[in-house]
Protein backbone atom coordinates (compact mmCIF):
# COMPACT_ATOMS: atom_id res chain seq x y z
CA UNK A 1 0.00 0.00 0.00
CA UNK A 2 1.26 3.46 -0.49
CA UNK A 3 1.74 6.04 1.90
CA UNK A 4 -1.65 7.60 2.99
CA UNK A 5 -2.92 10.43 1.41
CA UNK A 6 -2.68 13.57 3.82
CA UNK A 7 -5.79 16.16 3.95
CA UNK A 8 -5.66 19.33 4.47
CA UNK A 9 -5.94 18.94 8.31
CA UNK A 10 -2.64 17.23 8.58
CA UNK A 11 -0.98 20.81 7.25
CA UNK A 12 -1.74 22.41 10.50
CA UNK A 13 0.83 22.50 12.78
CA UNK A 14 1.26 20.08 15.58
CA UNK A 15 0.01 21.37 19.15
CA UNK A 16 3.30 22.65 20.31
CA UNK A 17 2.34 21.34 23.72
CA UNK A 18 1.79 17.68 22.57
CA UNK A 19 3.60 14.95 24.61
CA UNK A 20 1.66 11.75 23.42
CA UNK A 21 -0.28 10.52 20.83
CA UNK A 22 -3.60 10.75 22.52
CA UNK A 23 -3.75 13.36 25.49
CA UNK A 24 -6.57 13.27 27.92
CA UNK A 25 -6.29 16.94 29.95
CA UNK A 26 -9.15 17.68 32.76
CA UNK A 27 -11.92 16.21 30.00
CA UNK A 28 -15.11 16.24 31.42
CA UNK A 29 -18.25 14.49 29.93
CA UNK A 30 -22.28 14.42 31.50
CA UNK A 31 -24.85 12.69 30.37
CA UNK A 32 -27.62 15.06 31.49
CA UNK A 33 -26.85 15.46 34.99
CA UNK A 34 -24.38 11.94 35.06
CA UNK A 35 -20.96 13.32 35.57
CA UNK A 36 -19.68 10.22 33.56
CA UNK A 37 -16.19 11.87 33.07
CA UNK A 38 -14.12 13.33 35.95
CA UNK A 39 -11.38 15.28 34.80
CA UNK A 40 -9.96 12.47 32.47
CA UNK A 41 -6.07 13.06 32.36
CA UNK A 42 -4.17 10.71 30.41
CA UNK A 43 -1.68 10.69 27.93
CA UNK A 44 -0.94 7.34 25.95
CA UNK A 45 2.78 7.44 24.11
CA UNK A 46 3.12 6.61 20.55
CA UNK A 47 3.49 2.53 20.53
CA UNK A 48 2.17 2.50 24.42
CA UNK A 49 -0.45 -0.15 24.56
CA UNK A 50 -2.62 0.90 27.61
CA UNK A 51 -5.25 -1.42 29.04
CA UNK A 52 -8.35 -0.10 30.39
CA UNK A 53 -10.41 -1.81 32.98
CA UNK A 54 -13.09 -0.78 35.85
CA UNK A 55 -16.73 -2.17 36.30
CA UNK A 56 -19.44 -1.69 34.40
CA UNK A 57 -20.64 1.99 33.92
CA UNK A 58 -17.73 3.30 34.94
CA UNK A 59 -16.99 5.10 31.59
CA UNK A 60 -14.30 3.15 29.96
CA UNK A 61 -15.85 2.99 26.69
CA UNK A 62 -17.35 5.87 26.63
CA UNK A 63 -13.31 7.41 27.80
CA UNK A 64 -12.10 5.14 24.11
CA UNK A 65 -15.12 6.75 21.98
CA UNK A 66 -14.47 10.28 22.46
CA UNK A 67 -10.61 10.02 21.07
CA UNK A 68 -12.43 9.78 17.57
CA UNK A 69 -15.32 11.44 18.27
CA UNK A 70 -18.19 9.01 18.51
CA UNK A 71 -18.73 10.67 21.83
CA UNK A 72 -18.27 14.59 22.61
CA UNK A 73 -16.78 16.00 25.68
CA UNK A 74 -18.26 19.07 27.73
CA UNK A 75 -14.83 20.63 28.42
CA UNK A 76 -10.73 19.90 28.60
CA UNK A 77 -9.09 19.67 25.87
CA UNK A 78 -8.19 15.98 23.80
CA UNK A 79 -5.31 15.97 21.28
CA UNK A 80 -5.05 13.03 19.36
CA UNK A 81 -2.24 12.88 16.43
CA UNK A 82 -1.25 16.52 17.25
CA UNK A 83 -5.26 17.33 16.45
CA UNK A 84 -7.53 18.68 19.40
CA UNK A 85 -10.78 16.66 19.03
CA UNK A 86 -14.19 18.65 18.70
CA UNK A 87 -11.64 21.96 17.58
CA UNK A 88 -13.82 23.34 14.69
CA UNK A 89 -10.47 23.65 13.04
CA UNK A 90 -9.48 20.08 13.12
CA UNK A 91 -11.24 17.72 10.44
CA UNK A 92 -12.92 14.82 12.32
CA UNK A 93 -13.41 12.45 9.17
CA UNK A 94 -9.91 12.79 8.39
CA UNK A 95 -8.44 12.13 11.63
CA UNK A 96 -11.06 9.25 12.23
CA UNK A 97 -8.77 8.01 9.40
CA UNK A 98 -5.97 7.28 11.75
CA UNK A 99 -7.92 5.35 14.52
CA UNK A 100 -9.10 1.94 14.10
CA UNK A 101 -11.90 1.22 16.11
CA UNK A 102 -13.06 -2.19 16.76
CA UNK A 103 -16.67 -2.43 18.65
CA UNK A 104 -18.23 -5.27 20.81
CA UNK A 105 -20.43 -6.37 18.52
CA UNK A 106 -18.43 -6.40 15.19
CA UNK A 107 -20.39 -4.06 13.46
CA UNK A 108 -19.11 -5.54 9.95
CA UNK A 109 -21.63 -4.66 7.38
CA UNK A 110 -23.78 -7.34 6.72
CA UNK A 111 -24.18 -6.76 2.97
CA UNK A 112 -20.28 -7.20 2.19
CA UNK A 113 -18.43 -10.01 2.18
CA UNK A 114 -15.49 -10.10 4.63
CA UNK A 115 -13.07 -8.25 2.13
CA UNK A 116 -15.33 -6.23 0.92
CA UNK A 117 -15.76 -5.38 4.49
CA UNK A 118 -11.73 -4.81 4.41
CA UNK A 119 -11.76 -2.58 1.16
CA UNK A 120 -14.88 -0.49 1.52
CA UNK A 121 -13.47 2.62 3.36
CA UNK A 122 -9.42 2.33 1.61
CA UNK A 123 -11.45 2.71 -1.22
CA UNK A 124 -13.80 5.22 -0.88
CA UNK A 125 -12.07 7.04 2.04
CA UNK A 126 -8.29 6.60 1.50
CA UNK A 127 -8.72 6.34 -2.14
CA UNK A 128 -6.69 3.34 -2.91
CA UNK A 129 -6.81 2.02 -6.31
CA UNK A 130 -9.54 -1.09 -6.25
CA UNK A 131 -6.75 -4.01 -7.45
CA UNK A 132 -4.19 -2.52 -4.67
CA UNK A 133 -6.62 -2.53 -1.85
CA UNK A 134 -8.29 -5.58 -2.42
CA UNK A 135 -4.23 -7.30 -2.73
CA UNK A 136 -4.18 -5.73 0.77
CA UNK A 137 -6.97 -6.70 1.90
CA UNK A 138 -6.22 -10.41 1.00
CA UNK A 139 -3.28 -10.24 3.09
CA UNK A 140 -5.07 -8.83 5.93
CA UNK A 141 -7.59 -11.16 5.86
CA UNK A 142 -4.94 -14.06 5.64
CA UNK A 143 -2.74 -11.72 8.32
CA UNK A 144 -5.76 -12.88 10.81
CA UNK A 145 -5.93 -16.34 9.87
CA UNK A 146 -9.18 -16.01 7.50
CA UNK A 147 -7.34 -16.21 3.61
CA UNK A 148 -9.89 -18.92 3.10
CA UNK A 149 -12.90 -16.67 4.54
CA UNK A 150 -12.62 -13.59 1.70
CA UNK A 151 -15.65 -14.16 0.39
CA UNK A 152 -17.97 -14.89 3.23
CA UNK A 153 -20.51 -12.61 4.59
CA UNK A 154 -20.46 -11.94 7.84
CA UNK A 155 -23.75 -14.01 8.83
CA UNK A 156 -21.73 -16.74 7.68
CA UNK A 157 -18.89 -16.29 10.09
CA UNK A 158 -18.41 -17.24 13.84
CA UNK A 159 -17.89 -14.35 16.27
CA UNK A 160 -14.47 -14.93 16.60
CA UNK A 161 -13.88 -14.70 12.85
CA UNK A 162 -16.32 -11.51 12.52
CA UNK A 163 -13.63 -9.78 14.95
CA UNK A 164 -11.19 -10.58 13.07
CA UNK A 165 -12.52 -9.13 10.02
CA UNK A 166 -13.20 -6.20 12.19
CA UNK A 167 -9.84 -5.46 13.35
CA UNK A 168 -8.63 -6.65 9.75
CA UNK A 169 -10.84 -3.60 8.47
CA UNK A 170 -9.25 -1.47 10.70
CA UNK A 171 -5.82 -2.60 9.81
CA UNK A 172 -6.89 -1.77 6.41
CA UNK A 173 -6.50 1.96 6.76
CA UNK A 174 -3.15 1.95 8.34
CA UNK A 175 -4.40 3.71 11.25
CA UNK A 176 -2.06 5.05 13.60
CA UNK A 177 -3.93 4.22 16.69
CA UNK A 178 -6.13 1.20 17.38
CA UNK A 179 -9.11 1.01 20.32
CA UNK A 180 -10.67 -1.32 20.92
CA UNK A 181 -13.96 -1.58 22.75
CA UNK A 182 -14.58 -4.44 24.72
CA UNK A 183 -13.61 -7.01 21.87
CA UNK A 184 -13.95 -9.86 23.02
CA UNK A 185 -17.12 -9.44 25.44
CA UNK A 186 -19.74 -11.00 22.73
CA UNK A 187 -17.87 -13.84 22.40
CA UNK A 188 -17.99 -17.54 23.48
CA UNK A 189 -15.15 -18.36 25.52
CA UNK A 190 -13.37 -20.89 23.10
CA UNK A 191 -13.26 -18.10 20.53
CA UNK A 192 -11.94 -15.19 22.94
CA UNK A 193 -8.33 -16.56 22.57
CA UNK A 194 -8.39 -16.32 18.44
CA UNK A 195 -9.51 -12.57 18.84
CA UNK A 196 -6.68 -12.10 21.24
CA UNK A 197 -3.87 -13.97 19.73
CA UNK A 198 -4.21 -11.58 16.48
CA UNK A 199 -4.48 -8.39 18.93
CA UNK A 200 -1.15 -9.26 20.30
CA UNK A 201 0.25 -9.46 17.01
CA UNK A 202 -0.88 -5.96 16.20
CA UNK A 203 0.20 -4.68 19.72
CA UNK A 204 3.71 -6.36 18.77
CA UNK A 205 4.13 -4.45 15.17
CA UNK A 206 4.25 -1.23 17.67
CA UNK A 207 0.22 0.10 17.23
CA UNK A 208 -0.59 2.71 19.76
CA UNK A 209 -3.38 0.83 21.43
CA UNK A 210 -6.10 1.62 23.66
CA UNK A 211 -8.01 -1.77 24.95
CA UNK A 212 -10.96 -1.64 27.01
CA UNK A 213 -10.61 -5.42 28.70
CA UNK A 214 -10.55 -7.70 31.19
CA UNK A 215 -8.39 -9.88 29.56
CA UNK A 216 -5.91 -10.06 32.29
CA UNK A 217 -3.34 -12.64 30.29
CA UNK A 218 -4.13 -9.97 27.35
CA UNK A 219 -2.61 -6.81 29.63
CA UNK A 220 0.11 -8.96 31.18
CA UNK A 221 1.58 -9.91 28.16
CA UNK A 222 1.39 -6.42 26.00
CA UNK A 223 0.02 -3.62 27.80
CA UNK A 224 2.52 -1.31 29.46
CA UNK A 225 0.28 0.00 31.60
CA UNK A 226 -3.49 -0.23 32.98
CA UNK A 227 -5.69 2.08 33.79
CA UNK A 228 -8.30 1.13 35.93
CA UNK A 229 -11.43 3.57 36.23
CA UNK A 230 -14.56 3.55 38.65
CA UNK A 231 -17.48 6.30 38.38
CA UNK A 232 -16.28 8.23 35.70
CA UNK A 233 -12.98 8.80 37.14
CA UNK A 234 -9.32 7.62 36.67
CA UNK A 235 -9.04 5.70 40.41
CA UNK A 236 -5.09 3.84 39.46
CA UNK A 237 -3.00 3.36 36.87
CA UNK A 238 0.30 1.31 36.77
CA UNK A 239 1.80 -1.42 35.16
CA UNK A 240 -0.30 -4.61 34.20
CA UNK A 241 1.89 -6.31 37.60
CA UNK A 242 1.78 -3.38 39.70
CA UNK A 243 -1.61 -3.11 39.45
CA UNK A 244 -2.78 -7.04 39.39
CA UNK A 245 -0.47 -7.96 41.32
CA UNK A 246 -0.42 -5.23 44.39
CA UNK A 247 -3.76 -2.98 43.65
CA UNK A 248 -3.65 0.28 45.95
CA UNK A 249 -7.20 1.12 46.29
CA UNK A 250 -9.88 -0.68 48.03
CA UNK A 251 -11.57 -0.11 44.75
CA UNK A 252 -9.74 -1.59 42.59
CA UNK A 253 -8.82 -4.22 45.14
CA UNK A 254 -12.66 -5.11 45.50
CA UNK A 255 -12.72 -4.94 41.78
CA UNK A 256 -10.10 -7.58 41.06
CA UNK A 257 -11.06 -9.65 43.52
CA UNK A 258 -14.52 -10.10 41.93
CA UNK A 259 -13.29 -10.89 38.54
CA UNK A 260 -10.54 -12.98 39.60
CA UNK A 261 -12.88 -15.29 41.95
CA UNK A 262 -13.72 -17.50 38.68
CA UNK B 1 -77.04 -14.86 -12.61
CA UNK B 2 -75.04 -15.93 -15.33
CA UNK B 3 -77.52 -17.06 -18.11
CA UNK B 4 -78.14 -13.07 -18.10
CA UNK B 5 -74.64 -12.25 -18.37
CA UNK B 6 -73.58 -10.91 -21.45
CA UNK B 7 -69.85 -12.19 -22.72
CA UNK B 8 -70.29 -11.31 -26.06
CA UNK B 9 -70.88 -7.29 -24.92
CA UNK B 10 -67.77 -7.99 -22.83
CA UNK B 11 -65.93 -9.48 -25.70
CA UNK B 12 -67.18 -6.64 -27.66
CA UNK B 13 -65.88 -4.07 -25.68
CA UNK B 14 -62.68 -5.80 -24.92
CA UNK B 15 -60.59 -2.95 -27.12
CA UNK B 16 -61.71 -0.50 -24.79
CA UNK B 17 -60.72 -2.48 -21.55
CA UNK B 18 -57.28 -2.98 -23.25
CA UNK B 19 -57.40 0.81 -23.52
CA UNK B 20 -57.99 1.63 -20.38
CA UNK B 21 -55.81 -1.47 -18.70
CA UNK B 22 -52.80 0.23 -20.84
CA UNK B 23 -53.74 3.34 -19.50
CA UNK B 24 -54.13 2.25 -15.95
CA UNK B 25 -50.55 0.85 -16.53
CA UNK B 26 -48.65 3.40 -17.74
CA UNK B 27 -50.21 6.28 -15.13
CA UNK B 28 -49.68 4.40 -12.14
CA UNK B 29 -46.18 3.73 -13.05
CA UNK B 30 -45.44 7.03 -13.70
CA UNK B 31 -47.71 8.03 -10.31
CA UNK B 32 -45.33 5.35 -8.60
CA UNK B 33 -41.90 7.21 -10.05
CA UNK B 34 -43.37 10.25 -8.82
CA UNK B 35 -44.09 9.13 -5.57
CA UNK B 36 -40.88 7.51 -5.21
CA UNK B 37 -39.27 10.78 -5.77
CA UNK B 38 -41.96 12.48 -3.55
CA UNK B 39 -41.45 10.02 -0.78
CA UNK B 40 -37.58 10.43 -1.52
CA UNK B 41 -37.53 14.18 -0.73
CA UNK B 42 -40.26 14.63 1.85
CA UNK B 43 -38.20 11.37 3.80
CA UNK B 44 -34.65 13.36 3.62
CA UNK B 45 -36.45 16.59 4.70
CA UNK B 46 -37.94 13.96 7.58
CA UNK B 47 -34.63 12.94 9.12
CA UNK B 48 -33.03 16.24 9.53
CA UNK B 49 -31.98 17.43 12.95
CA UNK B 50 -33.73 21.21 12.28
CA UNK B 51 -37.16 22.02 12.40
CA UNK B 52 -37.14 23.70 9.69
CA UNK B 53 -37.19 21.02 7.18
CA UNK B 54 -38.47 18.85 9.67
CA UNK B 55 -41.98 20.11 10.44
CA UNK B 56 -43.32 20.99 6.83
CA UNK B 57 -42.36 17.08 6.45
CA UNK B 58 -44.32 15.91 9.32
CA UNK B 59 -47.36 18.17 8.87
CA UNK B 60 -47.91 17.11 4.98
CA UNK B 61 -47.32 13.37 5.45
CA UNK B 62 -49.90 13.93 8.07
CA UNK B 63 -52.47 16.22 6.22
CA UNK B 64 -52.02 13.06 3.70
CA UNK B 65 -52.63 10.36 5.65
CA UNK B 66 -55.47 11.62 7.50
CA UNK B 67 -57.52 12.59 4.56
CA UNK B 68 -59.18 10.65 1.85
CA UNK B 69 -57.98 10.47 -1.83
CA UNK B 70 -60.97 11.51 -2.85
CA UNK B 71 -61.01 14.47 -1.16
CA UNK B 72 -56.99 15.37 -2.40
CA UNK B 73 -57.98 14.86 -5.79
CA UNK B 74 -60.99 16.94 -6.30
CA UNK B 75 -58.67 19.65 -4.16
CA UNK B 76 -56.39 19.66 -6.95
CA UNK B 77 -58.71 19.06 -9.53
CA UNK B 78 -61.06 21.71 -8.88
CA UNK B 79 -58.52 24.05 -6.83
CA UNK B 80 -56.04 24.40 -9.36
CA UNK B 81 -57.77 26.13 -12.19
CA UNK B 82 -58.58 28.61 -9.33
CA UNK B 83 -54.52 29.63 -9.18
CA UNK B 84 -54.20 29.37 -12.58
CA UNK B 85 -53.05 26.13 -13.43
CA UNK B 86 -55.33 24.42 -15.97
CA UNK B 87 -54.27 20.91 -16.39
CA UNK B 88 -54.87 17.74 -18.35
CA UNK B 89 -57.37 15.31 -16.00
CA UNK B 90 -54.62 13.31 -16.24
CA UNK B 91 -51.46 15.30 -15.39
CA UNK B 92 -53.73 16.01 -12.63
CA UNK B 93 -54.45 12.34 -11.49
CA UNK B 94 -50.88 11.73 -11.83
CA UNK B 95 -49.91 14.39 -9.76
CA UNK B 96 -52.78 13.26 -7.08
CA UNK B 97 -51.29 10.09 -7.09
CA UNK B 98 -47.86 10.63 -6.88
CA UNK B 99 -47.92 13.14 -3.71
CA UNK B 100 -50.49 11.14 -2.16
CA UNK B 101 -48.31 8.06 -2.17
CA UNK B 102 -45.40 9.98 -1.97
CA UNK B 103 -46.32 10.38 1.67
CA UNK B 104 -46.71 7.00 2.42
CA UNK B 105 -43.40 5.99 0.67
CA UNK B 106 -41.84 8.76 2.58
CA UNK B 107 -42.69 6.72 5.71
CA UNK B 108 -41.73 3.46 4.45
CA UNK B 109 -38.51 4.73 3.58
CA UNK B 110 -37.96 6.12 6.38
CA UNK B 111 -39.04 2.92 8.66
CA UNK B 112 -36.05 1.03 6.34
CA UNK B 113 -33.46 3.69 7.29
CA UNK B 114 -33.99 3.61 10.87
CA UNK B 115 -34.15 -0.34 11.02
CA UNK B 116 -30.26 0.09 10.28
CA UNK B 117 -28.36 -0.80 13.64
CA UNK B 118 -26.51 2.20 14.98
CA UNK B 119 -23.71 -0.03 15.17
CA UNK B 120 -23.55 0.30 11.21
CA UNK B 121 -23.47 3.65 11.48
CA UNK B 122 -20.80 3.91 13.78
CA UNK B 123 -18.85 1.59 11.96
CA UNK B 124 -18.83 3.78 9.05
CA UNK B 125 -18.05 7.01 11.01
CA UNK B 126 -15.36 5.30 12.88
CA UNK B 127 -13.35 4.43 9.13
CA UNK B 128 -13.85 8.01 8.44
CA UNK B 129 -16.57 8.50 5.46
CA UNK B 130 -18.67 11.58 5.23
CA UNK B 131 -22.21 11.47 5.59
CA UNK B 132 -22.59 10.73 2.08
CA UNK B 133 -20.66 7.87 1.87
CA UNK B 134 -22.03 6.58 4.83
CA UNK B 135 -25.54 6.19 3.27
CA UNK B 136 -24.58 5.24 -0.27
CA UNK B 137 -22.00 2.97 0.79
CA UNK B 138 -23.70 1.62 4.20
CA UNK B 139 -27.02 2.58 5.30
CA UNK B 140 -29.34 2.46 1.69
CA UNK B 141 -28.12 -0.33 0.42
CA UNK B 142 -29.21 -2.17 3.76
CA UNK B 143 -32.29 -0.17 3.46
CA UNK B 144 -33.38 -0.43 0.17
CA UNK B 145 -33.84 -4.44 0.67
CA UNK B 146 -36.06 -3.96 3.94
CA UNK B 147 -38.03 -1.41 1.76
CA UNK B 148 -38.55 -3.44 -1.47
CA UNK B 149 -41.34 -5.55 0.12
CA UNK B 150 -43.71 -2.62 1.52
CA UNK B 151 -42.97 -0.60 -1.49
CA UNK B 152 -44.39 -3.05 -3.58
CA UNK B 153 -47.32 -3.45 -1.55
CA UNK B 154 -47.37 0.08 -1.91
CA UNK B 155 -47.41 -0.26 -5.48
CA UNK B 156 -50.71 -2.54 -5.29
CA UNK B 157 -52.25 0.39 -3.18
CA UNK B 158 -51.52 3.36 -5.79
CA UNK B 159 -52.65 1.03 -8.84
CA UNK B 160 -56.26 -0.01 -7.15
CA UNK B 161 -56.22 4.12 -6.17
CA UNK B 162 -55.78 4.86 -9.79
CA UNK B 163 -59.46 3.89 -10.32
CA UNK B 164 -60.20 7.03 -8.56
CA UNK B 165 -59.17 8.93 -11.86
CA UNK B 166 -62.79 7.96 -13.31
CA UNK B 167 -64.35 10.13 -11.58
CA UNK B 168 -62.28 13.46 -13.39
CA UNK B 169 -63.18 11.22 -16.47
CA UNK B 170 -59.44 9.92 -16.87
CA UNK B 171 -60.06 7.22 -19.58
CA UNK B 172 -58.32 4.67 -17.30
CA UNK B 173 -59.83 0.93 -16.55
CA UNK B 174 -62.50 1.09 -14.48
CA UNK B 175 -63.52 4.62 -16.43
CA UNK B 176 -63.98 1.70 -19.36
CA UNK B 177 -66.03 -0.38 -16.51
CA UNK B 178 -68.22 2.42 -16.26
CA UNK B 179 -68.63 3.41 -19.45
CA UNK B 180 -69.95 -0.14 -20.72
CA UNK B 181 -72.36 0.10 -17.21
CA UNK B 182 -73.30 3.16 -18.22
CA UNK B 183 -73.54 2.70 -22.36
CA UNK B 184 -75.38 -0.50 -22.18
CA UNK B 185 -76.71 -0.46 -18.67
CA UNK B 186 -74.93 -3.62 -17.61
CA UNK B 187 -72.95 -2.72 -14.53
CA UNK B 188 -72.23 -6.51 -13.39
CA UNK B 189 -70.50 -7.14 -16.66
CA UNK B 190 -68.79 -3.49 -16.83
CA UNK B 191 -67.18 -3.56 -13.09
CA UNK B 192 -66.53 -7.61 -12.79
CA UNK B 193 -64.11 -7.37 -16.05
CA UNK B 194 -62.57 -4.61 -14.66
CA UNK B 195 -62.05 -6.35 -11.06
CA UNK B 196 -61.06 -9.38 -13.11
CA UNK B 197 -57.96 -6.69 -15.16
CA UNK B 198 -57.13 -5.51 -11.42
CA UNK B 199 -56.90 -8.83 -10.24
CA UNK B 200 -54.23 -9.97 -12.84
CA UNK B 201 -52.22 -6.39 -12.25
CA UNK B 202 -52.16 -7.35 -8.70
CA UNK B 203 -50.61 -10.98 -9.70
CA UNK B 204 -48.07 -9.07 -11.57
CA UNK B 205 -47.24 -6.97 -8.82
CA UNK B 206 -46.98 -10.28 -6.24
CA UNK B 207 -44.83 -12.09 -8.88
CA UNK B 208 -42.03 -9.17 -8.86
CA UNK B 209 -41.98 -9.02 -5.13
CA UNK B 210 -41.76 -12.77 -5.45
CA UNK B 211 -38.76 -12.69 -7.45
CA UNK B 212 -37.45 -9.72 -6.02
CA UNK B 213 -37.12 -11.04 -2.39
CA UNK B 214 -35.27 -13.84 -3.92
CA UNK B 215 -32.96 -12.05 -5.89
CA UNK B 216 -32.56 -10.23 -2.40
CA UNK B 217 -32.07 -12.99 -0.58
CA UNK B 218 -29.41 -14.54 -2.64
CA UNK B 219 -27.37 -10.96 -3.02
CA UNK B 220 -25.27 -11.18 0.86
CA UNK B 221 -26.88 -13.24 3.39
CA UNK B 222 -28.38 -10.67 6.13
CA UNK B 223 -26.67 -10.91 9.61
Amino acid sequence: MTANPKGPANMTQPNPTKTGMIDFRGVNKWFGALNVLKDITLSVKPREVVVVCGPSGSGKSTLIRCINGLETIRDGDLVVDGQRVGDPATNMTQLRTEIGFVFQSFNLYPHKTALENVTLAPIHVRKIPRAEAEHAGRELLAKVGLADKVNAYPAQLSGGQQQRVAIARCLGMRPKIMLFDEPTSALDPEMISEVLDVMVAVAEEGMTMMVVTHEMGFARKVAQRVVFMDAGAIVESGTPDEFFSHPKTDRSRAFLSKILRH
Amino acid sequence: MLENFSFRTIVEYLPLFGQGLVTTVWLSALSFVGALVVGIVLCAMNLQRGWLFRAPAKAYIDAVRATPLLAQLYFLYFGLPRVGFVLPELVVGILALSLNSGAYIAEIIRAGILSIPRGQVEASVASGMTYAQRMRLVVLPQAFKVTIPPLLGQAIVLVKDSALLSLISVAELTRAGQLLASDRFMPAEGFLTIAAFYLLLYYGLKGLAVVSSRWLGSAGARA
